[in-house]
């Protein structure tokens, strides 16, 4: 079923951990909420879920409010950081545990167990306890559990974060599997960007109680709202601005007081004139530039090449300007420090930001 | 380096021939504290409890069972059966008031956590003698219980309590409360609380999330303190004395007099022996108890699956 939350608020004591928060997932759809540590993320999801109480605004489930429902008639199944297996049951009943607070027949329990258990690949750790178990069974029964109640919304709170890379990288692929295939709709919350990437249809960043950009992987990455999204989801360069001019055709500014640049339109970014900030991703620029081949053409000094397999750092200098800029495999071989460059960049591969 | 290894592998060998373990000069001392100030004279019991008692004194030359045929004397019968009764009745009364005073404080701020266990301890650092001479204020015709019962109209005639039963039990309950609240709390404190609401969104109800987490991971921690509870009760002395009477004499009591004041030690032995060895079933059945609720293998599956 599709979620809508509008304008949630929620303060534990003088912190406040959430303020205002508006959210929509359509039905089937994987939503990422991603931050750092300590952006409230965990907390609307466990609002969400019913866990806290929201101090404000509105929590609806395939339009109907929900606001007000306990969690235990919410309908939603979530997949908790530590898996929350209940340590006295076995997997079996671990499993059976939602099915059994909805009261089914000991038959359909039986087969619905077992059908939760298939999907994960674990039908024959029936009778384990969770501490006979290894972590990535644990998660897989802990993912089984929640899938076995057919939830209209299932809840990830970081659920990989406690396997190693290897299963984690497996782990996502058959959840977003499980996911598609059951058609559910799903809310992760994550740190770690490439789960993020990988898992979800849309992405919403959180920073300080609020999401400030919701979007897709490659709308996040290649046009942050601000400086905090573009710098969470990879690195940056950060050029500051000066004499910004310019309208919804394009515009120009003084890159370090001394450089002419050519920008994209400006459409979110403040008043023209003020102190802004060009964002660039290393991927963007280009060396060895052509007269005329991009709209921005600089004389660079080479400071250093790092190789990094897939791919070759290379930091730069324009004047007092430092760059880093990612270049494909082999193109790094034939840099070295010292070499003389000319480095560029299209206008529309910029970001212009204010100091957010 | 080959002299080096071969002191060391040396070295190794006579420390495991002479059975010299690190911890062993830590822990001598208690051992033999205990052997001597606690094993010896126990055993000591158990031998006199088996001779025939005499004007003289003990007759350590001629061995009887008369000792314990003597237990079975309704008068030391209903003595018995008095401490059980209200032993059993303050650990009963403390298993229903456990579970609520727990989750309460549980659910308290850190600060206020402290402060409440707190004054639940309290009662314990009062002396016994100066706690019950309270008691009898609280309890006697024209104390403050029934001073109070009578005020709001809920009895006219003063209620007997001080010198009963019930006047004991009273008083015994917050003494040893805090033997079952601690352990108890320190398990429903040590719950992840993810587990409650794993529950919770899988849709069980807060009752059925108390009966079907709260409840099976923590009765272990509330059978121990039942007890220990239970053990301090058997053994309570001052309470009973000075607010239960002659009247509702205690096994305490019992031996009290047995011992110290007939120095009859062959029936006093006797009655030691009895009362421990029940004592130590009853820890036993307890331990039973916590470890098939402690572990999840001894559990069956609420369904065995097919």
């Amino acid at each position: 079923m599709s979620l809508e939350v509008a304008g949630v608020r929620k303060a534990f004591g003088s912190v406040r951990a959430l303020s205002g928060v508006d959210l929509s997932v359509p039905q089937a759809s994987f939503f990422a909420l991603l931050g750092p540590s300590g952006c409230g993320k965990t907390t609307l999801l466990r609002v969400i879920a019913g866990i806290y109480a929201s101090d404000a605004g509105k929590v609806a489930l395939g339009g109907r409010d929900i606001t007000q429902v306990p969690m235990h008639r919410r309908n939603m199944a979530m997949v908790f950081q530590s898996y929350a297996l209940f340590p006295h049951l076995c997997a079996f009943d671990n499993v059976a545990f939602g099915l059994r607070s909805r009261r089914l027949p000991k038959d359909e329990i039986r087969s619905r167990v077992a059908e939760a258990l298939a999907l994960v690949r674990l039908e024959h750790l029936l009778q384990r306890y969770p501490c006979e178990m290894s972590g990535g069974q644990q998660q897989r029964v802990a993912l089984a559990r929640a899938l076995a109640v057919r939830p209209d919304l299932l809840l990830l709170d970081e659920p990989l974060s406690n396997l190693d890379q290897r299963l984690r990288d497996e782990m996502r692929v058959e959840i977003r599997d499980l996911q598609r295939r059951l058609a559910i709709t799903t809310v992760l919350v994550t740190h770690d960007i490439s789960e993020a990437f990988t898992m979800s249809d849309r992405i919403g960043v959180m920073q300080e109680g609020r999401i400030v950009q919701i979007g897709s992987a490659e709308e996040i990455y290649h046009r942050p709202a601000n400086r905090f999204v573009a710098n969470f989801v990879g690195p940056i360069n950060e050029l500051p601005l000066t004499q910004v001019e310019g309208d919804a055709g394009g515009a120009r500014a003084l890159l370090a007081g001394q450089f002419s640049v050519r920008l994209p339109a400006l459409t979110r970014a403040g008043p023209p004139g003020s102190d802004l900030t060009l964002i660039l991703r290393p991927q963007a620029l280009r060396l060895g530039v052509e007269e005329g081949e991009t709209a921005n053409r600089y004389g660079a000094e080479v400071e250093d090449v790092v190789f990094l397999g897939a791919s070759s750092e290379c930091r730069l200098r324009i004047g007092p300007l430092r760059l880093l800029a990612a270049l494909p495999a082999g193109s790094g071989a034939k840099l070295a420090a010292g070499d003389k460059v000319m480095v560029g960049w299209d206008a529309a591969d910029g970001v212009v930001t204010d100091g957010r | 380096m080959a002299v080096d290894a071969a002191n060391i592998s040396s070295a190794g060998a006579s420390a495991s021939r002479l059975r010299l373990r690190p911890h062993w000069p830590f822990i001598a001392p208690l051992i033999l504290v205990m052997a001597a100030g606690f094993a010896w004279p126990l055993l000591h019991v158990l031998v006199n409890s088996f001779h025939p008692n005499t004007p003289q004194g003990l007759d350590a030359e001629h061995w009887t069972l008369t000792n314990y045929r003597r237990l079975a004397d309704p008068l030391y019968g209903e003595i018995l059966l008095r401490t059980l009764r209200i032993s059993a009745a303050v650990t009963a009364i403390s298993a229903v008031a456990a579970y609520p005073v727990a989750l309460f404080i549980a659910r308290l701020s850190p600060r206020a956590q402290s402060w409440m266990i707190l004054a639940y301890v309290s009662p314990w650092l009062v002396n016994t003698v100066v706690k019950a001479l309270g008691w009898t204020l609280l309890l006697r015709s024209n104390g403050v219980i029934n001073t109070a019962l009578r005020a709001i109209g809920l009895i006219e005639q003063p209620l007997r309590l001080l010198l009963t039963e019930t006047g004991v039990v009273l008083a015994l309950v917050p003494g040893h409360f805090m033997f079952v609240l601690l352990p108890l709390w320190t398990a429903i404190s040590a719950l992840d609380p993810a587990l409650s609401w794993a529950a919770g969104t899988l849709g069980a109800t807060p009752a059925g999330v108390f009966r079907r987490i709260v409840l099976p991971l923590t009765l272990p921690a509330l059978i121990v303190g039942l007890v220990i509870n239970f053990i301090m009760n058997m053994t309570a002395f001052a309470i009973p004395m000075l607010l239960g009477g002659v009247r509702n004499q205690v096994a305490s009591m019992l031996a009290y007099q047995v011992d110290l004041v007939s120095l009859d030690w062959p029936f006093g032995g006797a009655l030691a022996v009895a009362l421990l060895g029940f004592t130590l079933a009853l820890v036993f059945v307890g331990q039973k108890l916590a470890v098939i609720g402690l572990s999840s293998r001894g559990g069956k599956p609420e369904v065995s699956p097919s």
